[in-house]
């Protein structure tokens, strides 16, 4: 059991080695103009510049940061079907992550991205600080704040809103460390969350 | 066949003349006194691990209770004797997975999701022994050189190819390269089966049931049995050791511990109930942890492995969970039995209520939803999903 970590971080080395270079590899959104999200029909219009990053976590899941995304991260998961997880998962059979599901209640959401997050990113604590009914999308939808904290300790606080539309889940979540990161770019990520239309 | 041979005669000389040459005199146990490390290995190994130690003690996934603690520490002392427990400090992480390790300062860190698994002292005395046994026995230390040894072995070799470099010694070399990775993971599972020999040795010597020892293994074995089950995988081979296998497999463990451990400890105490009193105020946290990492076959064994001692609240609420949010239509009708049986235990129990209402509604019952989503807001009217709950009321406000 000793050697766990060892072999880990022989891992997660070799791992980075074998990482492609990032040329091209994000896009920049500019401010003003709607952007469509992971080619669905869901559009934001920034209002500052945003970086786009190219790597797809999730099949309808897109990633926005400021400074990187351990620092600021919007994630967008755009149309998640029933039965689909919002997350790649790395093995459907032996690791599968949790899906959403049809009957799922707008309360249960918040229960969805904290077993996504458990499962999917090693996450070791999840509270949710808030959870009340607002507008998404211009329906009916849910907002809701946590902190969860990560497998070597980070504590992240998270904001997010969703709401389903024609059986399907739109949720916007935005994620950074509780020290500093947060509070610094709260007030851009909620316009960006605020100006996402279908 | 001569060139071959002569390849292999080389490469055996540099693997032997490694150790050799740094074999140190004998040194005193790591446990004795204030030990400070000898030789630059030991030394940097140490530095790491009280640099690690730093961040461990001030990490937010540390559970800082000092009476958990103590019960650990009291157990390892049980086991390992009190001359020898001294030298280290345990630390209890947050963490839903079997696990345990120890660093060669004498960093002790056992994972919540080990605490949840085990059911006595005696299989925690199991599983502080091992690691301790690891500690005593300087395995870091050991596995480090070796890996140097090994890895300089292999960039010699592949200096002495790049020199005749034809086909057949890039093949030689290849298996060469494969040989000596294969060897330290062998090396690493051959650590752990003496871990788990000095491990049951503590064991027999103490006043717990060495025969607590094999059914740790045993209880991974049907957990990894359920889990697999669940998911609609076929069934694990628990004989089988994959080449980078960093444990031996659970059926050789759970075999060669029963055969160690002293007949004449059978009698003895298992420390169940003390273990179970120690444990009881995390128990829902730590199950917690486990039902939300979407295993479902694991977290049920584990469930009425607890139900064991009989059903609590806790236990229902928590089954409760576990099958809402897995959330088939047959689990939604299983979830809102299971919260009953939560609520009709302990009626102050917010969250079964909560539970149950949501259930309800799922299943087409939304009339008789009501009355416990009206109890969850009752008893927690600052529940941070009021507002939630509060929509989703039949004729609440909108």
């Amino acid at each position: 059991m000793t050697r766990h970590r060892t072999l880990r971080r022989m891992l997660a080395f070799a791992a980075i080695a074998a990482l492609p270079l990032p040329a091209n590899a994000h896009k920049l959104a500019e401010k003003g103009t709607p952007v469509t999200i992971a080619d669905s029909t869901l559009s934001v219009t920034p209002t500052r510049d945003w970086n786009r990053l190219s790597g797809r976590i999730g099949a309808h899941a897109e990633r926005w940061t400021l400074d990187g995304e351990q620092l600021n991260d919007v994630t967008f998961y755009a149309g998640v079907a029933p039965g689909e997880p919002l997350l790649r998962e790395r093995s459907k059979k032996k690791d599968p992550l949790p899906k959403f599901r049809q009957d799922m209640l707008l309360a249960e959401v918040p229960e969805l991205l904290e077993r996504t997050y458990r499962t999917g990113r090693d996450a070791r604590d999840f509270q949710l600080s808030g959870a009340a009914p607002g507008k998404f999308l211009g329906r009916d939808g849910v907002t809701f704040a946590y902190q969860v904290t990560d497998s070597e300790g980070l504590i992240r606080k998270g904001e997010a809103r969703a709401a389903a539309v024609n059986g399907k889940l739109y949720l916007v979540t935005f994620d950074a460390p509780r020290l500093h990161y947060f509070d610094q770019v709260v007030d851009d990520a909620r316009a960006l969350m605020g100006s996402a239309t279908l | 066949m001569i060139r071959r041979s002569t390849w292999w005669a080389a490469a055996a000389g540099l693997l032997l003349a490694g150790p050799a040459a740094a074999q140190p005199a004998a040194l005193p146990p790591p446990y004795q006194g204030a030990y400070q490390p000898h030789g630059v290995d030991e030394i940097g190994l140490w530095h790491e691990a009280d640099e690690e130690e730093r961040q461990l003690a001030a990490s937010p996934l540390r559970i800082r209770d000092e009476r958990l603690t103590g019960y650990v520490t009291s157990v390892l002392c049980a086991t390992v004797g009190d001359d020898r427990c001294g030298s280290v400090r345990v630390y209890v992480i947050r963490a839903p997975m079997f696990n345990a390790s120890m660093t060669p300062n004498g960093t002790m860190r056992v994972y919540s999701g080990l605490l949840l698994r085990l059911r006595n002292e005696a299989e925690l005395a199991t599983v502080l022994g091992h690691e301790f046994g690891h500690y005593e026995r300087r395995h870091t230390l050991a596995a480090f050189k070796e890996r140097r040894s090994g890895t300089d072995a292999v960039a010699w070799m592949a200096l002495l190819t790049s020199l005749g470099a034809s086909y057949q010694t890039m093949q030689n070399f290849q298996n060469f390269q494969l040989a000596v990775y294969g060897g330290f993971f062998r090396h690493g599972r051959d650590q752990e089966r003496e871990a788990d020999k000095l491990g049951i040795a503590y064991l027999n010597r103490s006043s717990l049931r060495p025969q607590s020892a094999t059914v740790v293994w045993q209880h991974m074995m049907a957990e990894a049995e359920a889990s697999a089950s669940a998911k609609g995988l076929k069934k694990p081979n628990f004989r089988y050791i994959a080449f980078a296998a960093s444990h031996p497999p659970y059926a050789e463990r759970a075999a060669y511990l029963a055969e160690l451990a002293a007949p004449d400890g059978a009698d003895r105490d298992d420390g169940t109930e003390r273990y179970r009193a120690a444990l009881a105020p995390f128990l829902a946290q730590f199950l917690d942890d486990q039902i939300k990492l979407n295993d479902f076959g694991a977290s049920e064994y584990l469930i009425q492995n607890l139900a064991t001692a009989g059903w609590t609240a806790t236990l229902w609420l928590k089954r409760g969970d576990l099958y809402r949010t897995r959330g088939a239509p047959r689990d939604l009708a299983a979830a809102a039995d299971f919260y009953a049986h939560a609520v009709q235990l302990d009626p102050t129990l917010a969250e079964a209520h909560r539970g149950l209402g949501l259930s309800l509604m799922k299943t087409g019952r939304p009339s008789e939803a009501v009355a416990p989503l009206q109890t969850y807001l009752r008893l927690r009217p600052d529940a941070v999903d009021a507002g939630m709950i509060q929509t989703i009321i039949p004729g609440g406000p909108q």
